[in-house]
């Protein structure tokens, strides 16, 4: 993946989350973003998405400029992974597929219906497809909406936080059904508090703090540089 | 036992209340019940029963629309539309049927020259009852979570879509309690058209009344024929919610 950001400026109620940010990054198929909660980390993946307006600058994902005129064809080439699922509570897990492909994709019924299933049993949820969110588990949850993201087959997949509402074994399932996507070189943005799987599978990480990127490199999590980030990694690794 | 002792506890207040009922009809009415002129008035009264299903029915479907648009006006940032809603709502909110009713009749319908009582009726009806549906709209629309409004924009969803397969789905099952209630108010409400002179049910029975001078029998037939229209319409609701609930 290539991603560019060029002075990126992002306000709430006035408050800057996101300063002036700017980054150059190529040939990197998995970009971990990490940083302690209120770092930018979570609302620069949403302004990479195209989910959220922001206050000035650029970004593209492959050299295609986001731009306010195409923002829904934008959007279609990104498969984007919520903290809590997020999958519509009043349909099927099928369904929660199926409506996207149908009535945003303009796919055929005949066409979709063996791709989802083979993609549901590609993440252990065959078995759950007539099922609502609400009758499956986090995991399971979590799982389909990655399989929903997949469905659009996007050039980049962002997950925002994937495990952080899970218990631990809900946890490692939704790690397992990532490293997944990462065997199967999709390019993916990743935001996460699991450093450990970040050592894994990212090849690149940028750590985050007050709406700044502090250091980001291919070895950082091995060999920080900052305080910030030594300071940071001594806290959430102090038990690991 | 436990089904027992709910049926048992169901029919001891059902004849607690038709005791009271007929000890307060039978002390004041001094006469035997009689129940036998009515007989010949049976298809007219029926007809006019049959008007006020037939009344509440189409107003609480121009209701629904009616209160989908003011809703959405009320969403919008033209402010024309948007205080053309809000004025309507206040306008409602603040003054009785009964007033709309004669306003609606001798002075609007007047105006356009509409003479069918039972079209100003229902329409008077249906604009009445659409500013508090659109309230239940607006209810159930704000109870969706922005969760599912954000998953739809971000798997680009139009803004009708998002209505049309996220939002409405989802706004159906929560507004089917408060719309029950609506629709019992609409056909008591509807009594109230009785001032435009429309043949419905209440007008018909109080012709009746004239004259047999039946007063206490009459009014007993009034009430068990609203009751006979809104008691199966709350337990169908009630059924559609259990099962509505039940999928979802």
């Amino acid at each position: 993946m290539k991603l560019k950001i060029d002075n990126l400026v992002k306000k709430y109620d006035g408050k800057i989350i996101l300063n002036a940010m700017s980054m150059d990054i190529e040939d990197v198929q998995v970009l971990a973003l990490i940083g302690a909660s209120g770092s930018g980390k979570s609302t620069l993946l949403r302004l990479i998405a195209g989910l959220e307006t922001f206050e000035s600058g650029d970004i593209a994902i492959n050299d295609d400029w986001m731009s306010r005129e195409d923002i829904r064809d934008y959007r279609k080439k990104v498969g984007f992974v919520f903290q809590d699922h997020n999958l519509f509570s009043h349909l099927s897990i099928f369904e929660n597929i199926s409506l996207i492909l149908e009535k945003v994709h303009g796919q055929k019924r005949e066409v979709f219906t063996s791709e989802i299933l083979s993609l549901l049993t590609y993440f252990g949820l065959d078995e759950h497809k007539d099922k609502l969110p609400h009758q499956i588990s986090g995991g399971q949850s979590q799982r389909a909406s990655i399989a929903r993201a997949l469905s659009i087959k996007p050039e980049i997949i962002l997950l925002d936080e994937p495990t952080s509402s899970l218990d631990p074994v809900l946890t490692c399932e939704v790690l397992y059904a990532i490293k997944k996507l990462v065997d199967e070189k999709k390019d993916v943005i990743l935001v996460t508090h699991e450093i450990g799987f970040v050592k894994h599978v990212a090849d690149y990480v940028i750590f985050m703090d007050e709406g700044r990127v502090i250091e980001q490199g291919r070895d950082i999590l091995s060999n920080p540089k900052t305080e910030a980030l030594q300071a940071f990694l001594g806290k959430v690794l102090s038990f690991a | 036992m436990k089904n027992m002792r709910k049926t048992f506890g169901f029919v001891a207040a059902l004849v607690i209340y038709c005791v009271f009922f007929y000890y307060v009809m039978t002390k004041d009415i001094g006469r035997a019940w009689n129940f036998e002129p009515f007989g010949a008035y049976s298809f007219f009264i029926f007809r006019g029963w049959l008007t006020t299903i037939y009344i509440s029915f189409i107003a609480l479907l121009l209701a629904l629309f009616i209160g989908l648009i003011l809703y959405l006006m009320e969403q919008t940032n033209f402010s024309i539309l948007h205080y053309l809603a809000v004025i309507h709502k206040n306008i409602i909110f603040g003054t009785p049927l009964l007033v709309i009713a004669i306003v609606a009749y001798y002075y609007i319908g007047n105006a356009f020259e509409i003479r069918s009582k039972i079209l100003v009726g229902t329409i008077t009806l249906g604009l009445y009852i659409g500013a508090y549906v659109s309230d239940i709209y607006k209810g159930a629309i704000e109870s969706i979570h922005i969760n599912q409004w954000q998953t739809a924009k971000m798997f680009g969803f139009t803004r009708f879509k998002t209505y049309r397969y996220i939002v409405f789905p989802q706004v159906i099952i929560s507004i089917l309690p408060p719309l029950a209630g609506q629709f019992a108010l609409t056909i008591k409400g509807s009594a109230l058209l009785s001032f435009m002179g429309t043949s419905e049910y209440y007008n018909r029975v109080n012709n009746v009344i004239a004259n047999t001078y039946l007063n206490r029998e009459g009014f007993l037939i009034m009430t068990l024929g609203y009751l006979l229209i809104t008691i199966p319409l709350i337990k169908l609701v009630r059924y559609l919610e259990v099962r509505l609930n039940y999928k979802n």
